[in-house]
């Protein structure tokens, strides 16, 4: 029904309706409106980048009626927070963020040109499970989740993280993502073992699995990966079932062990892409603010309050989209 | 064989905050003993397994001394190439445990009533703990090495250690994030933990055996090397609260802290400013006609792409390590600008100004243009993220070193345009080196014939 509508830009008349009839102030989430002060704002006028930079807002109220009476293409703020925000001086912090796009998840089923419901229903189940993995493995809180428009943000604002360097970040991202191959072989006592990552159910050796698994269950046949031939594409399809009861020593077996090596190495550099690493490392990046218009694709960004109902295309959809023409 | 060395190792030798410790410190009577020379210790001193006596500068006649040779130990080692291992044996000699943890805590509590836990004094203290336990674990048989690891993992730490905290180790590369086993925020190092909370999910396999192979002993090592750091801090900034609410310190606690900031202040007059006769590259004024072509290309002005990696990534740690410690490569340690530099007065007089009007050459000029990009520099000379740069931010970033030749090349091609120096170095820095020794040869032989030829023979 609306689809035909969606995706297309907006024109200015429809941003100026948007933020005058539709947009609330309240829309903001708290995250940012608690921190408003010293956070730097951008913002893109005429759909060519945001080019209008080093904005400070000293209260919501003014923010409010800026977004009001410029109707911008796009808002965004910094994921860190600064002193003198005005010169993105003095830094204090920033929060950690995970940026999945929908339209760069490395093996998609949906094969769109763009981004379409399928590949963004994909990217909410990887967001899921890096939610699992920052909690249960690396015992973060105060995550949440925003719809861009394309894909999803996470945003952590955990105090413990938000000092860290990019250095550190880098390494989360890679954790989170299976985007380095595990060791298999571990020595003690001067006598080394091999042991494959599917038998130590824990740790990062899990996240790997879980994450290879999901890229091998996802695999189509015009999937290409490095190293990985037609035939060995083909061999891994057809015993691919075996994973979804965890039937890895026999699916590697069936594969043999040195094409599985093959396999999972170039599973593991394709994980790299699940996240855009640029955007976790980068301490000033600034990111889409939420309850704003991302005119391009005339959808809202939208805060994630439920990950398992939610749906974009009910939740983001600003009304004028529903009053157009076809 | 000496008998002594036979004795059973008591954990209070690596951790100064064991309950064994602490009895140590209860039995201890009067502090004023800590002067009078000390026949036990003497004796354990001359005794340890190839310890050196023939210079009597070089045994601790008391605690006090003891205390003070814990750190010049430190300092020298980091500091000088010819350090000499054999003056120091005593210090990985168990027997002198009680005296060890009694000059551990006189040490402590000296540089926090007299500098507070932000000073030099403070961090070189717990530097110099972290060194000096690691290195003592290193003489450890394996089978005690295990057994201490295991005692202090039981007692020291809280069954909850957070990955979070040793950030900085995973900055620095020390250890990888993928290595360590993580459950809910924890590092798993216990063994009752990890049968507890993840052992059952192993199937057809050992718990207890996966445990040995999965933690290793180097992550354990690593991770209580650096709680007992941390502890060491923690306790500094404790005792400084303390000395805060009293009237008059201690004289002899007073006393003992200047010996330790001479000590400190040792390396400086060795290393930090004069020329010596090993043939090592000491830090001095930089010399610019030594400075290889892809340095005097960014001092130019970038006026295209790759501006800022050029600036901050390239130049700055150029600069720093050229000006302050052009041997970073040649040899092992880490040092950090302060060590150095103390008042920073090279970094503000000579280094910055050099990096910031390269700065303000480029097109455009990089400050204008982006004025935070100077927190990036201080950054990257380890003084974190700050815009001005302070001795108490230092360390909250690490000190960036030189980018290699091959780094050069595949980051910032268009720096690179090699002459015939280049062709025999791998680094920017050794091609500075290089220059300034061959600059200094000729100004030598030009100049002064006589008197370089007398050189060569003191340096033979
Ligand atoms: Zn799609």
């Amino acid at each position: 029904m609306v689809s035909d509508q969606l995706l297309k830009p907006a024109t200015p008349e429809e941003r100026r309706r948007y933020y005058r009839e539709e947009w609330d102030v309240k829309d903001i989430p708290e995250f940012i409106s608690n921190s408003v002060q010293k956070r730097e704002f951008g913002f893109d006028h005429m759909g060519r980048g945001p080019n209008d930079r080093y904005k400070v807002f000293r209260s919501m109220d003014l923010l409010r009626k800026f977004l009001r009476y410029r109707a911008p293409f796009a808002a965004y703020s910094s994921v860190a927070f600064y002193e003198k925000p005005q010169r993105r001086d003095g830094w204090i912090k920033s929060e950690l963020v995970f940026d999945v796009d929908a339209k760069d998840i490395p093996i998609r089923e949906c094969g769109c040109q763009g981004v379409c419901e399928v590949c963004l229903n994909q990217a909410l189940e990887i967001i899921s499970s890096l939610i699992d993995t920052l909690k249960g493995d690396l015992g973060l809180k105060d995550i949440h989740v925003v719809y861009s428009g394309r894909g999803y943000h996470l945003r952590l604002f955990d105090e413990s993280v938000m000092t860290m360097d990019s250095d550190v970040r880098g390494q989360i991202v890679q954790y989170l993502s299976g985007a380095e191959l595990p060791r298999n072989e571990y020595a003690a006592e001067g006598v080394t073992y091999k042991l494959e990552h599917f038998t130590i159910p824990f740790g990062y050796p899990q996240v790997f699995t879980d994450r290879t698994r999901y890229a091998i269950l996802h695999l189509t046949p015009e999937t290409q990966l490095d190293e990985v031939n037609q035939k060995l594409l083909k061999d891994v399809m057809k015993n691919r079932e075996l994973l979804e009861d965890n039937q890895w020593g026999i699916f590697r077996s069936k594969i043999g062990p040195q094409r599985y090596l093959k396999l999972i190495r170039s599973i593991a550099s394709l994980n790299m892409a699940l996240v855009d690493a640029k955007v976790s490392i980068d301490l000033k990046r600034i990111l889409r603010l939420p309850s704003s218009l991302h005119s391009m694709v005339s959808m809202k960004c939208t805060e994630v309050k439920n990950i398992e109902t939610f749906d974009p295309f009910k939740e983001a959809v600003p009304k004028f989209v529903y009053e157009r023409k076809s | 064989m000496n008998k002594y060395s036979i004795c059973m190792v008591n954990v209070a030798f690596i951790n100064p905050f064991s309950d064994e410790a602490r009895q140590i410190v209860r039995e201890y009577g009067n502090l004023n003993t800590i002067y009078q020379e000390n026949g036990d210790l003497i004796q354990l001193v001359t005794r340890s397994p190839s310890q050196d006596i023939s210079d009597e500068e070089s045994i601790p006649h008391n605690i006090m001394d003891l205390a003070l040779k814990r750190m010049e130990w430190y300092v020298k080692k980091r500091n000088n190439l010819e350090f000499d291992y054999r003056k120091y044996s005593y210090l990985y000699n168990r027997n002198i445990t009680n005296f060890d943890v009694i000059a551990f805590y006189l040490l402590v509590q000296a540089v926090s009533v007299k500098f507070g836990p932000n000073s030099r004094e403070s961090r070189v203290m717990v530097e110099a703990q972290g060194k000096l336990m690691e290195s003592r674990m290193g003489e450890l048989l394996l089978s005690e090495k295990r057994d201490i690891l295991g005692t202090i993992l039981n007692t020291l730490l809280p069954r909850e250690v957070k990955w979070t905290m040793f950030a900085d180790l995973l900055s620095s590369r020390k250890i990888k994030l993928t290595d360590l086993v993580l459950d809910q925020g924890n590092i798993i190092l216990d063994k009752d933990y990890f049968m507890e909370n993840l052992g059952f999910k192993l199937e057809h396999r050992d718990p207890g055996k996966m445990y040995d192979l999965l933690i290793g002993d180097k992550i354990k090592e690593l991770i209580i090397n650096r709680m007992i750091m941390q502890k060491t801090e923690d306790y500094i900034s404790e005792v400084y609260q303390k000395s805060q609410r009293q009237v008059e310190p201690n004289p002899i606690l007073l006393e003992l802290a200047d010996k330790v900031t001479e000590i400190l202040n040792q390396p400086m007059a060795t290393y930090g400013y004069r020329g010596g006769a090993t043939g090592k590259v000491e830090a001095s004024p930089l010399n610019q006609e030594a400075f290889p072509p892809c340095v005097k290309i960014v001092l130019e002005g970038m006026k295209s792409g790759g501006r800022n990696d050029a600036i901050i990534l390239f130049l700055t740690p150029f600069i720093s390590y050229a000006r302050l410690y052009p041997d970073v490569f040649r040899r092992n340690t880490t040092l950090r600008v302060s060590d150095v530099d103390p008042e920073l007065a090279a970094v503000e007089k000579e280094i910055l100004p050099l990096i910031h009007e390269a700065a303000e050459r480029c097109t455009p000029p990089l400050f204008e243009d982006q004025p935070q990009e100077k927190v990036n520099i201080n950054a990257k000379m380890g003084f974190g993220m700050h815009s001005e740069i302070e001795l108490k931010h230092e360390g909250e970033t690490t000190w960036y070193t030189p980018m290699s030749c091959e780094k050069v090349k595949l980051h910032l091609p268009s720096l690179c345009k090699p002459d015939k120096t280049c062709k025999s170095i791998g680094n920017p820095l050794s091609y500075y080196i290089h220059r300034l020794t061959d600059l200094r040869y000729e100004e030598a032989t030009s100049e002064e014939p006589g008197e370089e030829s007398k050189q060569e023979s003191r340096e033979e």
